[in-house]
């Protein structure tokens, strides 16, 4: 019997996860990729690697510093927060993860000081200024004994990954969206997470400190090979969908499959990531712009589509809910002021924090004098 | 409890005096007069006596203060073609106080809870509004208020129940399709409606055991609704 259904009335379920959330998803993916870029040089001791250390803390710094004020702003009330802290529940990771965030970014603040703690007294030697008494109190004690930034990168490494892994269980475990009910999905926000990282950490080499084409080459390869991996892990998703081992990843794929706007968003997503790793492969020395932007913009736009585009998909009714980005605090404003915050936060780091190392510390001056000192590391 | 509105209607004197100290709060706060009972609510969708009326639509709103396009309960409406014939098949969902409820282990400060009469609600002083549970309920029966800014559902109208009224769907239903009562006493109306025929539950396979039962459901419209999408959606809250 032939049938079909149109639904005349119905109610339609506004989206719940706001921008807010897209852009706190995106920072803090961000910032604990940036981190682990930080790695190499602060706790291994990797000179060669001193110029992407210092970017990767700023960027590790700045994003992470941002991202909690976006989530904060989604509780529709910024007091509410004390509530998860006096009423733990352990079968909810949303509960979790309002412990695991002030782990990750009480570890890389206290990281982050250790790290410029030497920086921080040089500027501090002289002078009766606010700000060298400032200094000279953050540099209190100079050079941080190795031993001590081992144990806060641990912190704050347990911190990132335990981040990392509640920000993709949260939403993995909702069985009432089959599309972010998949084991993939941690798997996938963590890629992509590294993948933005190292795609913001192109732009800053670019836009920051000059250009330094070695960090440029080193970075579009390490792209490249991320790319391959979200691609890999797309491929393993969709295979699984088609083949029809997994019932609920096929009612998933099945969901949305059939719709123009999700397939011009799948064509999309596809691009966004061959087309940077093609560019990182062929022209890894003088791509990094646009490779960095294309990353970074796909690691958000992943996170849109997950976020906007899942909640638009109704759970009982038909069709799909219409979504217009509200140009208010729920919407554009919402996205504009987290972009304001990181922008502003990042001018006050550069000019304040001793991020270069010594170079800042001996000139005493902004970032771009204080760059050329690491621009030829 | 009342099983039916003939029985609700003999008894509405008692029920007027019961309404005059009925609280009016959306939300129900712990330790509620319904914890301590041994029913366990559920109602009986009938929907072939439903006429799409929205009378409960309405009564929900008026009853729990609910903001302008928002909806604890809405009767959604379908026009279906079936080879040469049409007709228009009426849907009333509301929360189904699952006991298995997927809102309330995702919920990060324990604000939602179920009472033990099988109510499902939320501790509005608790809430903080993040929205898990709105994401966790299959059958996008939570939202978040725009008054409050916390989650908002149907509660059975606990505050009437705790009171000995129906909840204000059923007390308005028309048509009779909205049958409440207390499914663990074996004289009730649920209980018979159950025990007598074969009831569906929506999405059965979400393993939530739903507490809202539907009599004449057509299997097309138990879980996502296969069809062109809504003629008519509300506008942009307070527009």
């Amino acid at each position: 019997m032939d049938s079909q259904i149109i639904e005349v009335l119905n109610v339609t379920r506004e989206t719940a996860w706001l921008p807010w959330a897209v852009q706190y998803f995106f920072l803090i993916g961000l910032s604990y990729g940036s981190f682990m870029l930080t790695l190499p040089y602060f706790v291994f001791g990797k000179m060669q690697h001193e110029r992407l250390g210092r970017l990767a803390l700023l960027g590790a710094l700045v994003c992470g510093l941002t991202a909690p004020v976006a989530l904060l702003a989604d509780l529709h009330g910024p007091g509410r927060f004390l509530n998860f802290y006096l009423h733990f529940q352990p079968h909810s990771w949303m509960s979790w993860g309002s412990f695991f965030i002030p782990l990750y970014l009480g570890g890389l603040l206290v990281y982050a000081w250790l790290v410029m703690r030497a920086d921080f007294a040089r500027l501090g030697q002289a002078g009766t200024t606010l700000a060298a008494r400032l200094y000279r109190l953050a540099g209190y004690g100079g050079k941080a004994p190795q031993s001590a930034i081992a144990a806060a990168a641990l912190v704050a490494l347990l911190g990132a990954i335990l981040v990392a892994l509640y920000t993709g269980m949260e939403v993995m475990v909702i069985r009432a969206r089959p599309l972010w009910n998949t084991p993939f999905l941690p798997l996938q926000f963590a890629a992509t997470a590294f993948a933005g990282a190292i795609g913001l950490m192109l732009l800053f080499n670019r836009l920051i400190v000059g250009r330094n084409t070695q960090l440029e080459v080193e970075l579009n390869r390490l792209l490249a090979l991320t790319l391959a991996l979200v691609l890999a892990l797309g491929g393993v998703w969709l295979f699984v969908s088609l083949s029809g081992i997994s019932p609920s990843h096929s009612a998933a794929f099945n969901q949305v499959a059939g719709m123009a706007q999700w397939q011009l968003t799948a064509v999309w997503a596809v691009l966004a990531t061959v087309v940077p790793m093609v560019l990182a492969i062929r022209f890894p020395a003088s791509s990094g712009l646009l490779t960095g932007l294309i990353a970074v913009h796909s690691a958000w736009m992943m996170r849109w589509t997950i976020f906007i585009g899942g909640q638009s998909i109704p759970k009982t009714g038909a069709g799909l809910y219409d979504y217009h980005l509200p140009l208010g605090s729920d919407g554009l404003l919402g996205i504009a002021g987290t972009a304001s915050l990181w922008i502003a936060l990042l001018l006050l780091m550069l000019d304040y924090l001793p991020w270069a190392g010594q170079a800042f510390g001996e000139r005493k001056q902004t970032n771009a004098l204080a760059a050329d000192a690491i621009t030829s590391n | 409890m009342n099983q039916s509105r003939r029985d609700f209607l003999r008894a509405l004197p008692a029920i007027t005096a019961g309404a005059a100290i009925a609280p009016s709060a959306a939300f129900a706060a712990t330790a509620e007069p319904g914890s301590e009972t041994k029913h366990r609510w559920a109602m009986v969708v009938d929907v072939r006596k439903c006429i799409g009326c929205q009378a409960c639509t309405v009564s929900c709103i008026m009853e729990n203060a609910v903001p302008e396009n928002s909806f604890r309960t809405i009767v959604s409406t379908y026009e279906v073609h079936d080879d040469t014939r049409t007709g228009t098949y009426m849907l009333p969902r509301l929360c189904n106080h699952c006991a298995n409820p997927p809102c309330i282990p995702v919920c990060p400060v324990g604000a939602t809870f179920q009472r033990k009469d099988g109510v499902v609600v939320v501790d509005g002083d608790r809430c903080v509004g993040c929205a898990y549970c709105v994401q966790a309920c299959p059958y996008d029966a939570r939202f978040i208020n725009h008054d409050t800014g916390k989650a908002d559902k149907c509660t059975f109208c606990a505050h009437r129940v705790d009171a000995g009224l129906l909840p204000a769907c059923v007390e308005t239903c028309v048509g009779g399709a909205r049958i409440f009562g207390d499914i663990d006493d074996p004289d009730s109306a649920v209980r018979h409606l159950i025990d007598e025929n074969k009831l569906k539950v929506l999405k059965p396979e979400m393993g939530t055991q739903p507490h809202v039962f539907y009599l004449g459901l057509d299997e097309r419209f138990q879980g996502r609704v296969e069809g062109q999408g809504t003629l008519w959606q509300p506008s942009k809250h307070g527009a």
